[in-house]
């Protein structure tokens, strides 16, 4: 009853300001009134999402522990945002392919900064954006870190997550997404980030320039662990840590330009052994080199988009790129140089028939090009996330 | 710092292979009151308003010692050389202490930066201040010698707000805790 007399009284104070209006307006003759709204009215959207629709996720650095997702249409550049999810303090996000539903691993405090810990991940409804369900992270220990899109990954079959911990002794949580449960928690010290492998399993990358793939059982216990070769040059050829999937095969690409991919597809991850060179172009000083956060993008063909920084040197790798340079794995061969605005700090390439390279700039605008020929379509200006610090195709 | 990091890899992946998380915690307590390269933290460059940010226009805050000369609040000012946050001498403290009602992070990452004035290499404990939402003053972010997050002791991407009693992000401090020695 409250809330009907808030309504007449807020009714009454719109139709009291209607005359001042009505004086300095010349009034056209309308027959009818506008009609009436319906109150309240919520929007939602559909399950399976438009192929021009991204998550944007949006790290907030100026409040991280209120950082989102928007679900963002890069098609619509007069209403882009479409709607937004929570993903708070330090968090991901986890997109699948086969439910209607988003995930969010993320931590917060009973009084925002302070007070009891939570880590959950939370089960999100695509078509109405609401939490549907969460699964509690014990022990204070998720992982903290200026996004990466794998410390939060799935396995087997999407029915399970695999999300990173960081005390800072390093260990990996399997989740049951399905049963809403923590099944088990693997220890990896000295190892990070999940890249998953075969039907049940995992790779990691470790420190000692070794990468070990982890198999799981029917109950999510670690099963096998292989570890490889030291053959992961950390400090010559460092790896970004976000690779671009073609199919199960991950391309890498270091600090310095190497392409590196390891076929995921099997129970141990195999490197391909084609690693080439993004090369040299004109236009640089002193040198090109890949440089932003999520620097590495695939399309449905298999091509490769590189994000190039012209100012290449130690310590440039995370200051963002001017070019988006394609490769054709197969041949190894450059196919085209896209000059973006920018600095553009991450990029991603839908999956739409005709598929578009959208680009995130410093400044928080979002720009939108032709992927097949670099044209420049459009902008979202800045309006979908304050810091868009990850993009990822919603299949 | 090549000896460093061939030190702390071994160390790693001898802890990997044979004892508990435990044993890597108790490594990395120790580590950080050794010498060399912690760094450490959660913002990325990319979000700094050109160059390595700082915050033009803000009045100068200096020690009043020619022996520590710069602007604290600037990214250049010598003890920042391996930080990755937001300035605490913009947030309420100082380059050494927290802001008010925020606590220090136990755990830090160091690096280690020469004094322009006397010439020696100081070793810089970059203590995070935890418990109080994002400061949003006076960013700055270097990246010379980060590596990826497999390397957690090198990676500044990390949120270090860790044995606190929350893991909330404030403010980063540089705080003197020796001269570096040559390494043998």
């Amino acid at each position: 009853m409250k809330r009907v007399s808030f309504s007449v009284a807020l009714a009454a104070s719109v139709a009291l300001a209607l005359p001042v209006v009505a004086q300095t307006v010349a009034p056209k003759a309308f027959p009818k009134p506008l009609a009436e709204e319906p109150i309240p009215n919520v929007a939602t959207l559909p399950e399976k999402y438009p192929a021009s629709w991204i998550m944007v996720h949006d790290f907030n650095f100026m409040a991280l522990a209120d950082g989102r997702g928007s679900v963002v249409d890069v098609a619509d550049p007069v209403n882009p945002l479409k709607g937004m999810v929570s993903i708070a303090q330090f968090g991901n996000v986890l997109l699948p392919k086969t439910k209607a539903e988003i995930y969010t691993a993320e931590t917060y405090y009973t009084r925002l900064s302070r007070g009891e810990r939570t880590d959950v991940i939370t089960i999100w409804d695509k078509a109405n954006l609401k939490p549907k369900g969460e699964i509690i992270l014990p022990g204070g220990k998720r992982h903290q870190q200026v996004t990466y899109k794998n410390a939060f990954q799935f396995t087997n079959g999407e029915k399970w997550a695999l999300i990173s911990n960081f005390t800072p002794a390093q260990s990996v949580s399997v989740v049951d997404l399905e049963g809403r449960k923590v099944l088990s928690e693997i220890d990896l010290p000295g190892c990070s980030l999940i890249y998953p492998t075969g039907q049940r399993g995992f790779t990691t990358f470790c420190a000692d320039s070794t990468f070990s793939t982890l198999q799981l059982g029917e109950d999510g216990k670690l099963v096998s662990t292989t570890t490889s070769k030291p053959i992961l040059d950390i400090d010559k050829q460092p790896l970004f840590g976000m690779p671009a999937m073609v199919g199960q095969t991950a391309w890498f690409v270091s600090y310095y330009g190497v392409l590196k991919g390891f076929d995921l597809s099997g129970p141990v991850a195999k490197p391909l052994g084609k690693d080439f060179n993004v090369g040299t172009a004109e236009g640089a000083s002193p040198e090109w080199r890949p440089g932003g956060w999520q620097v590495l993008a695939s399309d449905a063909a298999g091509k490769l988009y590189v994000l190039m920084n012209p100012s290449g040197r130690e310590g440039s790798h995370k200051d963002g790129g001017t070019e988006v340079w394609v490769f054709a794995p197969a041949s190894k061969a450059r196919t085209a140089r896209i000059p973006v605005r920018g600095p553009v700090i991450s990029i991603e390439v839908t999956r739409e028939d005709k598929p578009r390279l959208v680009a995130a700039r410093v400044d928080a605008v979002v720009d939108v090009y032709d992927a097949a020929s670099g044209t420049f379509q459009h902008s979202l200006g800045n309006t979908v996330a304050f810091n868009p610090q990850t993009l990822s195709v919603i299949d | 710092m090549a000896n460093w990091d061939k030190f702390t890899e071994t160390l790693a992946r001898g802890v990997a292979r044979g004892t508990s998380r435990r044993g890597l915690l108790a490594w990395l307590g120790g580590a950080v009151t050794g010498a060399a390269a912690l760094p450490v933290l959660p913002v990325s460059r990319a979000y700094a308003a050109g160059g390595h940010s700082g915050s033009p226009g803000r009045p100068a805050q200096t020690s009043g010692t020619d022996q520590d000369p710069g602007d604290r609040t600037q990214c250049d000012y010598w003890r920042y050389c391996a930080i990755d946050g937001f300035l605490c001498t913009c947030c309420g403290g100082t380059v050494n202490s927290c802001p008010p009602g925020t606590e220090m992070s136990p755990i830090t990452w160091i690096g280690t930066c020469t004094n322009p004035a006397d010439g020696r290499a100081y070793v810089i404990s970059y203590n995070d201040c935890c418990g109080k939402s994002s400061c949003g003053q006076c960013l700055c972010n270097r990246n010379e010698g980060d590596r990826p997050p497999v390397r957690p002791q090198s990676n500044n991407d990390y949120n270090w707000c860790l044995g606190t009693e929350s893991s909330v992000y404030n403010c980063s401090t540089a705080i003197i805790i020796g001269v570096a020695t040559e390494p043998r």
